[in-house]
């Protein structure tokens, strides 16, 4: 168990010695603190005071005010929070589905793959923001319609990374040798396949937690996201689109807090990648491959 | 005699990666002349290669060269990218490895030969197909303008290489540098490319630098010798001097370590330890913690000792090493007389009769089953405890999936396997459990055969705890014993396996095969990705455990060598198809099947006197798709016996009269008798 | 050649039909199911009824599907519940405004993307590469939406050069109009597609540049630029044009977005508002006709494919 403990926080040195990832994570574990502790800060998202609407930046509101009076910071902050909770979400829902899609798919070929991967096709047949405002378009506007939707779009990612680990690990003989030994196909898959294909699909979960970020402030953004009065980034964008005349700020800041967050986990997933890269010496396998007969 | 083509002084090369920079090339002197081959040989890392891409300035740029390094009359090193870019199109042609990936799978072959030559502006573009046609017949390949319009997808690996030649020679070069050109290649194949490459250069004048690992290659094509370790020269000299009489320690290890063809040994003598990691070179002598005559003597540990002249000034031979005259010869290969004992008479372990592997070909698209691939087509065979017998074959024969087939990895289509008198085909996967506790596989490649994730303590534990015997074999004590078995020290316990060398990964793996207490053991070409130093550790190891354990071998290999040094029984397959089985001394000796006879004549034996008047069967084309045998006896298209009956009819696999043989074909018996009336050079086609 | 494509053909009918089905499926899952979406919550027994009868919906579950694929194949959604009008129409009014951005946005991301790749490729490690990495990241990381905030407030907001609020002029009748409108919007999609583009076309490059044949073309003394545009290009383009195929998708995602910022008249926007609205068979109509445009442009793209890669035999 040392042992592992020192390979993982060998990986982490390696990761934070890449500058960009060390500031990114820096960024996330801030955002992430502020977040969880919203409600400790002095200001108040939900106070309205329409006296002081649309107020540019000033000691007393330091993103200024919405078009209700409401502090901009307060609600950059707790959009943060709807924000991550919805990626956290989405990501654990893609994973829990598209991870096992993955393994059976490529594990046992034939027509289980054939089916799980038309299916992953069919998801992927659409372009993931239409995908997800048709769930909501049935699900109805919630916080759970858009992480179910934003999830459900990810579930091909998880499913297609898994599937090209497996393959790509199966034929490699240390698999062939728990078979050879005797071991079932379960053992096969989450004992010893499994453990191999974790880096890259960790990469694919940070990955995948920008883009989620993104897909529900785009949701927001076209009202169908997490509904209002919750905060969220993409509904201020929204608004604030309204009024660029009066109150640049208002559209500003708050994607500003958006991209940081987004460019973030893109940094660190580029990066996490890139160590794997150079601790296996070679490229992460990235296409899915042809099996033939033999 | 005329000046050197390619003259290397002081030669060093430094890889900075990210740490300190390590030394890969420590001060190499070479000359090549024309109509020269030189052959640079070593083990892995020795920086064979890195010598030669630095002689030529194909190096990376993290790579840091230095010395004086003259080509065809040009400085090479400090030159200008431009003139270098022009020495290589001119003076230098290249051959390298692994024919599949050197061309570009993306464009025609006949552009990939003369690209070079149309942008030296040496050959017009409207001259381009007619030259490249004319380059593609000088090596040899049927219909050249019709090849030259085809993608590299549509050659054979041979072909491949061929086109390589074909390529390097475009520019009438004066000098050839070819990187291992025929590692990849099958040996009915590396016989043919070799012959070509030495009739090519012969024709053309040019001098070539062979780089290679396989002594045998040496003594077939060289005329000059330079042995690298530890990225110096440590011994050169001319090739007949240098086999007969090599005057470093290593190379004569070297020479001691390699099974040979031509004697069947008892043990080899292997050279003990691993070669030094240019990062962590020994001080001193490099070779002097693997090295007989250093036996701890201060001044190999302390002081490199420099490439001198060594014996007659009339041999040309230099060796780097303190007490080179004290170097003894290599002792001749002993021919031990076996005590063929015990194992024919023991019972049947294994029994395969009439073994049919196919594997469907299914269409793309709706998945219809278009054909088959006969990937084993009929194979018999018996092994009994303590006794080993080798499928030997060239790529594509099918010994390996036999091998798996046994194992229950891949499903028999036809023919019985059984085990201690119990059939093993179709068994649930239960019952099958019980029987690979009794049969275990190791594998060829003991990079990929490691789980990479796990200590290597679970990964040897890991049979037993499937099994749910960890315990009851005595957990990790019984671990232990078995890392001593295998050579090992239980204080590596903890270590993951990319830590471990390549030949302690095979200990590994052999220890992990071991733990179950089998019966049986297949081994899939288990020394072939080992360095000939290591090759010979691992072989005796194997040799001892069957011994100790009684233990019986399945051995798969391409390697004829290798399996002449291990085997009591040796079966020869060719197209999925056993097509020759007897005692290995039989096989050896008397071949009956013109298959055998030629896969034999074709090895390269590391014997450079008589390489001229050895007579060759250099068999033509290649092996042919599985999916699609030819009619008949499946080898007649390549055979030189071939007779309008083996077009027509398969022959049946029977006992050959006057030897404990069994042979697959109509004409069967011992070179030049027989049907063979016409014992040639070139096969029929 | 025919063959192949053919083959291709078949291969879609499984996704296409599984997609058939819950893009028809999709109405019966809303609560209340297809009734409930057009007459509301609040109706009569006799209401419900009669909708039910008119719908067909009495019939056995396959034949209603059957049906409507039938009229689905021939372009018959039905009526939008909202401005009744036939659903085929208003998609066909959006249509060319989409095709016409797209396009835009395509040149202004291939225009962007290979460049940077090729540059970045070049030289890798350098800073050239960094910063056109970094330039790549925000290209991918700034939400689309915002940028077009963005833009708008600086060249229609600060500068008044360009529309805040872009519509739809067709190119061959008045370029410059046409230009004008699509400016702001083809440059947001396009510089978020261009990233993707550099981003793999770059990665596809260094590893080409890394293989066998490339030390083969040097030790042939290939001039550098012949060996990147004579070997490398051609194999790093051959899954560049997958890529391209596949990034229809993010395209026509993006597209969704830039249309709602700029209020753009495309089909996505028609699509937004039928999915606020409820107004289902738009909904349906929306999501099959970009459907079938995603499938069949990666159809085309699978046939060049085939056609650029000569290990591809079309048997």
């Amino acid at each position: 168990m040392t042992a592992r403990l020192r390979r993982l926080s060998l990986a982490l040195a390696a990761l934070l010695a890449d500058r960009g990832a060390a500031i990114s994570l820096a960024f996330l574990v801030v955002v992430t603190l502020l977040a969880a502790g919203a409600g400790w800060l002095p200001m108040d998202a939900m106070r309205q005071d329409i006296l002081k609407a649309l107020e540019p930046p000033s000691a007393a509101h330091w993103f200024g005010t919405d078009e209700l009076g409401r502090d901009i910071l307060a609600r950059v902050i707790l959009g943060a929070r709807t924000s991550l909770q919805t990626a956290a979400g989405a990501v654990a829902i893609a994973a829990v589905v598209g991870i096992p899609m993955g393994l059976v798919a490529g594990y046992f070929g034939g027509w289980r793959d054939t089916v799980l991967m038309r299916f992953v096709d069919v998801l992927l047949a659409l372009p993931g923001i239409l995908f997800a405002m048709a769930i909501i378009a049935v699900l109805g506007r919630s916080q759970m319609a858009a992480l179910i939707a934003v999830g459900i779009t990810g579930v091909p990612n998880f499913a297609r990374i898994t599937r090209a680990q497996v393959l790509s690990l199966r034929s490699r003989d240390f698999v062939t040798a728990v078979e050879a030994f005797g071991a079932s196909s379960g053992y096969a898959m989450a004992r010893t396949i499994l453990p191999n294909a974790w880096s890259p699909i960790m990469v694919q979960a940070i990955v995948l937690a920008s883009l989620a970020i993104l897909l529900e402030a785009a949701l927001a953004f076209l009202g169908i996201g997490v509904p209002p009065p919750t905060p969220s980034w993409g509904e201020m964008l929204r608004t604030g689109k309204n009024y660029l005349h009066e109150a640049p700020h208002y559209a500003v800041l708050p994607g500003i807090a958006l991209t940081l967050t987004i460019l973030s986990f893109d940094t660190l997933g580029r990066a996490m990648s890139r160590v794997l890269e150079d601790r296996h010496g070679q490229a992460m396998p990235a296409g899915d491959r042809q099996e033939e007969g033999r | 005699m005329s000046a050197p083509v390619l003259s290397v002084r002081g030669l060093e090369v430094d890889f900075a990666g990210s740490g300190r920079p390590v030394p890969v090339i420590r001060g190499v002197d070479l000359d090549v002349h024309p109509n020269e081959i030189l052959c640079i040989v070593g083990e892995s890392g020795s920086g064979k290669s890195v010598t030669a891409l630095a002689a030529t300035g194909l190096l990376p740029p993290t790579a840091r060269v230095r010395g004086r390094v003259v080509l065809d009359g040009t400085d090479v090193t400090g030159a200008p990218p431009e003139v270098l870019r022009r020495l290589r199109g001119e003076a230098v042609g290249f051959i390298f490895q692994d024919p599949t990936t050197t061309l570009n799978p993306v464009l025609p072959v006949g552009r990939q030969i003369t690209e070079g030559q149309v942008a030296h502006g040496r050959l017009r573009q409207a001259d381009a197909p007619a030259r490249a046609a004319e380059l593609l017949g000088e090596v040899e390949i049927a219909d050249p303008e019709g090849r030259a319009r085809q993608y590299p997808h549509q050659f054979s690996g041979g072909m491949r290489q061929r086109a390589v030649i074909a390529m390097a020679m475009a520019g009438r070069p004066r000098l050839i540098i070819a990187d291992e050109p025929t590692t990849a290649l099958d040996v009915t194949v590396q016989a043919q490319v070799l012959d070509l490459l030495r009739r090519r250069q012969a024709e053309t004048g040019a001098a070539i630098v062979l780089i290679t690992h396989d002594l045998g290659v040496v003594a077939e094509v060289a005329d000059r010798v330079a042995v690298m370790y530890g990225g110096r020269i440590v011994e050169t000299g001319p090739v007949d001097a240098l086999f007969a009489r090599p005057r470093h320690p290593y190379t004569t290890a070297l020479l001691e370590s390699l099974p040979r063809l031509d004697t069947r040994g008892g043990r080899l003598d292997p050279i003990p330890g691993q070669p030094p990691l240019p990062g962590a070179l020994p001080a001193g002598c490099s070779f002097h913690p693997r090295c007989r005559l250093a036996a701890g003597r201060p001044r190999c540990a302390a002081e490199e000792p420099a490439l001198r002249p060594v014996g007659a000034a009339a041999a040309g031979q230099a060796a780097a090493c303190h007490f080179a005259e004290e170097n003894p010869r290599p002792k001749p290969p002993a021919t031990v007389a076996e005590a063929a004992a015990s194992a024919a008479a023991a019972a049947p372990l294994l029994q395969i009769e009439g073994l049919k592997v196919h594997f469907p070909l299914r269409s793309r698209v709706l998945r219809l089953t278009r054909g088959h691939v006969r990937a084993v087509d009929g194979v018999s065979l018996t092994v009994r405890a303590g006794e080993t017998v080798s499928l030997v074959g060239e790529s594509g024969c099918g010994k390996t999936t036999t091998g798996r087939a046994v194992m229950g990895l891949v499903p028999v289509t036809g023919g019985d396997i059984r085990f201690e008198g119990r059939s093993v085909v179709g068994l649930r996967r239960l019952a099958m459990r019980g029987v690979r506790r009794h049969m275990q596989y190791v594998f060829q490649d003991p990079f990929s055969s490691l789980n990479p994730v796990l200590p290597v303590e679970d990964v040897v534990a890991e049979p037993l705890r499937i099994h749910g015997l960890y315990d009851s074999f005595g957990g990790a004590r019984y671990i232990a014993r078995l890392f001593e078995m295998v050579g090992l020290s239980p204080t590596m316990f903890g270590r993951y396996p990319r830590e471990f060398s390549g030949g302690q990964k095979q200990r590994i793996g052999i220890a992990r095969a071991l733990a179950l207490k089998p019966r049986l053991v297949i081994l899939d070409e288990p020394v072939a990705a080992l360095d000939v130093s290591i090759q010979a550790q691992i072989l005796n190891l194997l040799q001892d455990l069957q011994r100790e354990l009684g233990l019986g071998y399945l051995f798969i290999a391409h390697n004829l060598s290798v399996v002449r040094q291990i085997s009591d029984r040796v079966a020869v397959m060719y197209l999925g198809r056993v097509v020759e089985e007897s005692d290995s001394d039989t096989l050896y000796e008397a071949p009956a099947h013109p298959y055998t006879q030629s896969l034999l004549s074709a090895v390269p034996v590391p014997e450079p006197a008589g390489r001229t008047g050895r007579g060759r069967i250099v068999l033509t084309g290649e092996i042919p798709n599985p999916a699609a045998p030819p009619g008949g006896c499946t080898f007649h298209p390549r055979c030189f016996r071939a007779t309008d009956r083996c077009r027509a009819e398969a022959p049946a696999f029977r006992p050959h009269p006057g030897l404990p043989s069994r042979v697959a074909c109509h004409h069967a018996g011992p070179p030049g008798t027989g049907a063979s009336a016409e014992r040639t050079e070139e096969a029929a086609p | 050649m025919i063959g192949y494509i053919l083959r291709r053909l078949v291969q879609l009918v499984p996704v296409l039909l599984l997609a058939s089905v819950a893009i028809w499926g999709m109405v019966y899952a809303v609560p209340g199911g297809p009734v409930g979406v057009i007459v509301g919550e609040n109706a009569s027994v006799e209401q419900i009824a009669a909708v039910r009868a008119q719908l067909g919906l009495d019939r056995p579950i396959h034949v209603q599907y059957l049906d409507w694929l039938l009229r689905a194949v021939q372009g018959d959604f039905g009526a939008s519940i909202h401005s009744r009008r036939p659903v085929m129409e208003l998609i066909e009014q959006r249509l060319p405004a989409s095709f016409q951005l797209g396009l835009a946005a395509t040149v202004v991301s291939l225009a962007v993307g290979v460049p940077v790749a090729i540059i970045s490729a070049m030289y890798p490690g350098s800073w050239i590469d960094r910063s056109l990495s970094a330039w790549n990241a925000l290209a991918l990381g700034v939400p689309t939406f915002w940028l077009g905030i963005l833009l708008i407030l600086f060249f229609a907001v600060q500068l008044r050069w360009l529309p805040a609020i872009s519509t739809h002029v067709p190119f061959w009748e008045n370029p410059f109009g046409a230009l004008r409108n699509l400016a702001l919007p083809a440059v947001t999609l396009g510089l978020y597609v261009s990233g993707i583009f550099a981003r793999f076309l770059r990665a596809s490059i260094v590893s080409e540049l890394g293989s066998d044949y490339v030390r083969t073309a040097r030790a042939k003394g290939l001039p550098e630029r012949q060996i990147l545009l004579g070997h490398v290009m051609r194999n790093a383009l051959l899954p560049f044009i997958t890529i391209v195929g596949l990034s229809l998708a993010n395209f026509i995602g993006g597209a969704v977005v830039t249309e709602a910022v700029f209020t753009y008249p495309g089909i996505a926007r028609l699509l937004i508002n039928a999915i606020s609205q409820r107004d289902y068979p738009l909904i349906q109509g929306c999501i099959v006709v970009i459907l079938v445009v995603y499938v069949f442009v990666n159809l085309v793209v699978d046939i060049l494919y085939a056609y650029a890669d000569p290990r591809i035999e079309y048997r």
